[in-house]
């Protein structure tokens, strides 16, 4: 504690010449130090990050050549969605890119819960086709947004030719650099 | 009349017990707090609604900078193991010291045939000096040899495997380097992003309000 005990009157008397010593009070007061205790402990707490970062499982399939391993993805529940540049996203029902529509990250979610709304759990099937222009947030936010959605069957795949074709004439005339 | 004189308790409280709970409390926070590790360079990871945790434990980052560079990050004693192995692969001719200096390198950012200039850098150094990255293209993939080099090492054991992509990074630079764990073999991995709320009303709300409710 912070007082320390002084002994009083100890064993031998002093003599009548002596001068008695004025007791000093040895208590300390705390308070200011208890104050800056608390001060550097609410400033370490809130200069702290939880710096944890999460990990999001990501699973590719294997390349197969052999058909008969291949998923077959039925025209009525499958939804392709391409990822532009510009943070601009493309998308089409069925297998047909001509119909292809034009969209952005925020209107997606709509789409995708529709179809799914739409569609038998079973024939759902979602692919996303990021291309050249496209950044890896994109390509991350569309995974994260399958994970929201609850979609259990997507798959990422490259855009083909024509796609690829499609997306650069709507950007052209979109005028989107 | 005789009024009871009522004792006046004196106001000062002992602040040594409350003193000493602070500077415990303190020091509990200050021994706890782990520094962040130093960055190999700085990625601003994309956000995402998964709550796992990334684990340390054998693990193998693979980081893309907006730049599309490619660095890998590797646990010390991974580095040790991996090391050793990728110069028989590649006959590199490594001494014992750069063995060791590269066990005390945060990071690989550059090609093998740079490997034993690169460790030499010091960190003042390593920030000024335009790094090229490891090679993960498809006509020199060092990348690729790095990870065969890790998964040879490590057979049998479990390696956590995690990319960590910068928010502008192309998506052909990650398109390499999935390439590259894809020619190894290996299918499963983790990106690292930071965490963000689950959007109030979503599918994924609700998988979560029923799991919780079911007591899983």
């Amino acid at each position: 504690m912070a007082e320390m005990e002084v002994k009083s009157g100890g064993g031998h008397k002093k003599g009548p010449g002596v001068k008695k010593g004025k007791k000093l009070s040895t208590r300390v007061d705390l308070t200011p130090m208890c104050d800056l205790g608390f001060l550097l402990i609410t400033f370490f707490i809130f200069t702290t990050t939880m710096s944890q970062p999460t990990a999001m499982n990501l699973m590719m399939p294997k390349d197969t050549d052999k058909p008969d391993e291949t998923n077959k993805v039925k025209e009525s529940g499958a939804l392709t969605i391409m990822l532009g540049k510009g943070n601009v996203v493309y998308y089409y029902f069925g297998l047909d890119p001509t119909k292809m529509q034009t969209t952005g990250y925020k209107d997606v979610r709509k789409i995708i819960l529709e179809k799914k709304k739409n569609t038998p759990a079973d024939d759902f099937f979602v692919t996303i086709k990021p291309d050249k222009d496209a950044t890896y947030k994109n390509a991350v936010d569309m995974l994260d947004e399958m994970s929201i959605n609850d979609v259990h069957r997507y798959a990422m795949i490259d855009p083909t030719k024509d796609e690829y074709t499609l997306i650069t004439m709507t950007e052209q005339a979109g005028g989107v650099h | 009349m005789g009024r009871a004189k009522i004792k006046r308790g004196s106001t000062n409280v002992d602040m040594t017990a409350m003193c000493d709970v602070a500077f415990l409390l303190l020091s509990f926070f200050i021994l706890t707090t782990k520094f962040k590790p130093a960055e190999a360079v700085s990625v601003i990871t994309p956000s995402s609604v998964s709550n796992k945790h990334a684990e340390q434990k054998d693990a193998f980052t693979v980081s893309i900078d907006k730049e599309g560079r490619v660095f890998i990050d590797m646990t010390d004693e991974m580095k040790g193991d991996v090391i050793d192995r990728i110069s028989v692969d590649r006959s590199l001719n490594l001494s014992a010291e750069d063995k060791n200096l590269f066990k005390k390198s945060i990071f690989v950012g550059s090609p093998l045939n740079q490997l034993s200039s690169f460790i030499r850098l010091s960190p003042e150094e390593l920030k000024k000096v335009k790094l090229t990255g490891v090679p993960a293209d498809s006509s020199n993939n060092e990348l690729q040899s790095w990870i065969n080099a890790a998964v040879n090492i490590y057979s049998g054991r479990t390696i956590n495997f995690y990319i960590k992509g910068d928010n502008n990074a192309k998506y052909t630079a990650f398109k390499n380097v999935i390439d590259a764990f894809k020619k190894n073999d290996i299918y499963k991995y983790k990106l690292i992003t930071s965490p963000e709320g689950v959007p109030a009303g979503s599918e994924l709300e609700k998988v979560n309000n029923e799991t919780i409710l079911n007591g899983k």
